[in-house]
């Protein structure tokens, strides 16, 4: 290490004992972030000296969406850090899932991420790229309560993912501003009492499935797509569509505004508008279907097995019975484990196994993900131009 | 150049030579320049001829213009234009108004106008200009209470084109307080006698604006005017922020490649082709300027 | 009627003044308001409960304060080498005579016209590439570059004021031509470099787009963080974060003002190019 990096860090590394100092008298006293603090300056001081005591536990670096996700994991993750002793780090997703992987892909295989929360498109994209540890009942006994459909499998049948929640992606409207019938089929959405009321989102976000829902709509579905951006243009044409939405938080903010009524988003985006306005959720309709989906973490391959076996007790924290009710209950989507509970607010929004057939349909995510390039590129040359006439 | 009194080896040099102390003054500099920006350029310039792979880590094998190609689409060219237009606008605008708020700053007769403009703009470079951005966005936006003001435009604010004045007024807030700024310095540089002669000489106080103070600054502004350009056209959270996904600029399409999807051959493309025509309308600019305002 | 008109232009600068000075604190305030809303979404203007939920957010998230020590580190480390290259290139290029001048000041001057997404890009890139990851030397490298240009100018125009004459006067009196410009240019350039460097820091306290893409999840910047959150999070608190700036800026101008004085500053600063 050259003597300008050294200082660099050293200098690091004080201040930042010196913050924990004035952190610790403005904050609610957490002996794990403030120990964190102190030992991280140490030891980023000794670089990676062994003669500063390493801390007990693991450091584990965990990628979680913001918004209620992040707020109800925050808690979850002090109470392990008091139990286990391992240190949690939270970074967030700064828009959807999938970035973080466009942000990986220059790093790898150096990425200090342990635990991702990610859904199926990006665990799909993640498995091709070879960057996820298979995960096992014995390591994980909290698994053995999760029904093997939501577990995805690499080509050798391990499974690789850790789901923790079902969850949806649905059109949905706002009931205190939407007068006259209400909407039963989105092809009322090409009503004039609709012009500038839609909020969609664009192709990276929630891996295209505004296109998939448009498209199934006309008779297609996620390898026939065109029949999806020919309805997406006639409401762009018209000046249906009012906001172009691209994370959780615009898409709150946009529905909370009031001069948008109409949204295709996923269940945990609706739950926080839910909270605050009527909402209907259009999850049984007639002549479409409704999405749903996994979220959950992925572990990530690493160097260190002792680091790799603490992202895994974590993850299968999450997994247990009591923690995971308590996760998705927040969240508005459906616990994965057996034995927890699901919220009673979103027993309209989930189906019985009689309705999956009729009402829900899972798409390819693989393919796409492998899409959502072309797409982008499509919405940019073909649809924005169109959006932005009104 | 005055000759001083002494060796005439020391002194008089003739003009085109590059003594080892400048040699050594630059070089560093040069380096640095050349190992952290200009390599890095080079290689993502290479990195925009590779083709693309959806899904997939490492770029395909071969060259290809296709991403160059691509960029020759109406759409793209729209994106290249409206972020030079939206570029051009709000510089022009920071000079309209930033002319006035430098003159007032420096030539105001209250020392306390003169402090509180300064602060104003010195201040104001210091605050975030994300959170001046979403604070833009509320009283700006279609709740907001400016939001009648912006309506003057033309554009409904509800209408998804508002955006565009949204950017605008985020992209002025952050070019306004840096011009007014180096026009301050501009016009500290010229004495005010100048003016007190036209006056003497019969010339109202906007004649002495136009035709001795204008004139004399012109070179500060131009200066001014191109590093607004330049800040405008970069800017990268803007649009981001207020662009509720109708505007556009070359900075958002690249960011969306590199971060979200992954394509960085397309998005180094656009990269390439953004800075080629940033220094292209920059120096072009400049040379015209020097050629119609005599030093 | 010169007279009339005369009138009318000079009430329409007056105008155009106030109308400036408005549009650029109606956000500030704005914000400042906003730092106290007590709403978790952008609702309408103006709010109608106030609470201080948003600072003690900020106080008691250890990512904002981590990205805060980050921020200033990399501003005071960034702005040193920034302005120490830049102050001897300027030196350099004081010389109107020099081989290759003006192609010198426009190299230098370059990485203004490149876009700082493509900057932020290419080096993360190509520091991976090299086997360079620590993040803080990644941010040191591209903060350096985008504010290099900015020092080199500052010192620059203060240097305008120092004749050749001079140095060559105290070249012919013994002294070796470095050290004729240490004595005789760099005194004079004094305000120049600190309002290059005030400057460096202030730009690289600010900028995203480099330092997007050239954090890491532990060594994050304070407008990184805040960005971050904003996007992920429903929350004010860079409201809250603006406001305690916008104080302790005030602060420091009072305070610069009654040492330095502001004029000067801000003229300083203000570098003609």
């Amino acid at each position: 290490m050259s003597l300008p990096v050294f200082l660099a860090r050293a200098m690091h590394a004080l201040c930042r004992e010196a913050f924990a100092e004035i952190n610790m008298s403005l904050t609610i006293p957490s002996p794990a972030v403030n120990r964190r603090a102190l030992l991280g300056g140490l030891a980023a001081m000794a670089g990676s000296g062994p003669v500063f005591a390493q801390p007990r536990g693991e450091q584990l670096l965990v990628v979680m969406w913001g918004a209620q996700w992040i707020e109800v994991c925050r808690p979850i993750g002090e109470e392990w850090m008091r139990a286990s002793g391992d240190r949690i780090q939270w970074e967030l997703h700064a828009g959807g899932a999938m970035a973080v992987v466009g942000r990986l892909r220059p790093l790898w295989p150096r990425v200090p991420q342990n635990l991702i929360a990610a859904w199926d498109p990006v665990f799909a994209a993640m498995m091709e790229a070879g960057w996820m540890e298979p995960v096992s009942e014995a390591e994980m006994p909290a698994l053995r309560d999760i029904p093997e459909p939501f577990f995805k499998k690499n080509a050798q049948g391990q499974k690789m993912t850790v789901p923790l929640s079902t969850a949806g992606a649905f059109w949905g409207y706002r009931t205190d501003l939407v007068t006259g019938p209400p909407i039963e089929s989105i092809e009322q959405l090409l009503e004039p009492r609709f012009r500038g009321k839609l909020c969609v989102p664009v192709p990276v976000n929630l891996s295209g499935l505004l296109l998939v829902s448009l498209a199934m709509q006309r008779g297609g579905n996620e390898r026939n797509i065109e029949p999806g951006w020919a309805f997406l243009k006639e409401l762009a044409q018209r000046g249906q569509i009012g906001r172009v939405v691209a994370n959780n938080s615009e898409m709150i903010n946009a529905m909370s505004a009031g001069d948008l009524s109409v949204a295709f988003w996923n269940t945990g985006g609706w739950q926080a508008v839910r909270n605050r306005f009527p909402c209907r959720l259009l999850t049984r309709l007639t002549d479409n279907k409704g999405f749903l989906f996994n979220e959950g973490f992925a572990v990530m391959k690493g160097e260190n097995p002792a680091r790799v076996a603490a992202a895994k007790r974590f993850a299968n924290h999450f997994a247990t019975a009591e923690i995971n009710t308590r996760y998705n209950r927040s969240l508005g989507s459906g616990p994965t484990n057996i034995h927890s509970q699901a919220a009673p607010e979103i027993a309209d929004i989930f189906y019985t196994p009689a309705e999956l057939e009729r009402f829900a349909y899972i798409p390819d995510y693989a393919h796409m993900s492998s899409q959502v390039d072309a797409w982008t590129r499509r919405w940019e040359t073909e649809i924005t131009p169109l959006v932005r006439r009104g | 150049m005055d000759a001083a009194v002494g060796d005439g080896d020391h002194t008089a040099r003739p003009a085109g030579v590059m003594p080892r102390l400048a040699i050594w003054l630059v070089t560093p500099g040069l380096l640095l320049l050349a190992l952290l920006m200009g390599g890095p350029v080079l290689l993502l310039a290479l990195e925009s001829l590779k083709p693309y792979v959806p899904g997939s880590v490492r770029p395909g094998e071969g060259i290809t213009f296709a991403h160059y190609r691509e960029l020759l689409q109406p759409a793209y060219l729209f994106y290249f234009w409206e972020t030079f237009r939206i570029g051009l606008i709000v510089a022009s605008l920071s000079i309209l108004f930033g002319a006035p708020l430098a003159f007032a700053a420096v030539r105001s007769p209250s020392a306390l106008v003169r402090k509180f403009l300064l602060a104003l703009l010195v201040g104001l470079l210091v605050m975030s200009l994300i959170a001046r951005l979403y604070a833009i966005e509320m009283a700006w936006g279609s709740n907001g209470p400016l939001a009648p003001l912006g309506a003057l435009l033309g554009i409904a604010p509800r209408h998804p084109r508002y955006a565009e004045v949204q950017v605008g007024i985020g992209l002025l807030h952050f070019t306004l307080p840096v011009v007014a700024l180096m026009l301050v310095g501009a016009f500290r540089a010229l004495s005010p006698r100048l003016e007190e002669a036209a006056a003497s000489l019969g010339a109202t106080r906007s004649d002495a604006m136009i035709s001795v103070v204008l004139p004399l600054a012109a070179p500060g502004i131009v200066s001014a005017f191109l590093v607004a350009l330049a800040m405008c056209i970069s800017n990268f959270v803007a649009p981001l922020v207020l662009g509720r996904g109708v505007v556009v600029f070359t900075t958002s399409l690249m960011y969306t490649r590199f971060a979200d999807i992954g394509n960085y051959p397309s998005g180094a493309a656009i990269g390439i082709t953004m800075l080629i025509l940033a220094f292209l309308v920059v120096y072009g600019l400049s040379a015209l300027a020097r050629r119609l305002i005599p030093r | 009627m010169i007279r009339l008109l005369d009138i009318a232009a000079r009430l329409l600068v007056r105008f155009a003044v106030l109308a400036a000075v408005l549009f650029l604190l109606v956000p500030l305030l704005v914000a400042c308001l906003l730092s106290f809303d007590d709403r978790s979404f952008l609702g309408a203007f103006p709010p109608r409960e106030f609470s201080l939920r948003w600072y003690r957010a900020f106080a008691s998230n250890p990512t904002y304060m981590d990205g805060l020590m980050v921020s200033l580190q990399l501003g005071v480390v960034a702005a040193a080498i920034a302005t120490i290259l830049g102050t001897m290139g300027a030196l350099a290029l004081m010389d109107p005579r020099l081989a290759g001048r003006d192609a010198l000041e426009a190299v230098f001057l370059s990485p203004k016209f490149v876009p700082t997404v493509v900057i932020g890009f290419s080096l993360l890139v190509f520091t991976a590439r090299l086997g360079i990851f620590d993040p803080f030397t990644r941010l040191v490298m591209g903060h350096v570059v985008i504010t290099l240009p900015f020092t080199l100018r500052a010192v620059l125009a203060s240097l305008i004021g120092v004749k050749r004459s001079q140095i060559e006067a105290a070249i012919s009196l013994g002294a070796s031509e470095a050290r004729a410009l240490w004595d005789v240019a760099v005194p004079a350039a004094r305000s120049g470099i600190v309002a290059g460097a005030a400057m460096a820091f202030v730009l690289s306290f600010d900028e995203v787009a480099v330092s997007l893409f050239l954090s890491d999840a532990f060594t994050q910047t304070l407008p990184i963080a805040l960005v971050a959150e904003m996007r992920a999070n429903l929350n004010l608190t860079i409201a809250a974060v603006s406001t305690i700036f916008l104080a302790a800026t005030l602060l420091l101008l009072v305070l610069l003002d009654r040492t330095i004085g502001i004029e000067r500053l801000a003229g300083d600063v203000g570098a003609r190019g």
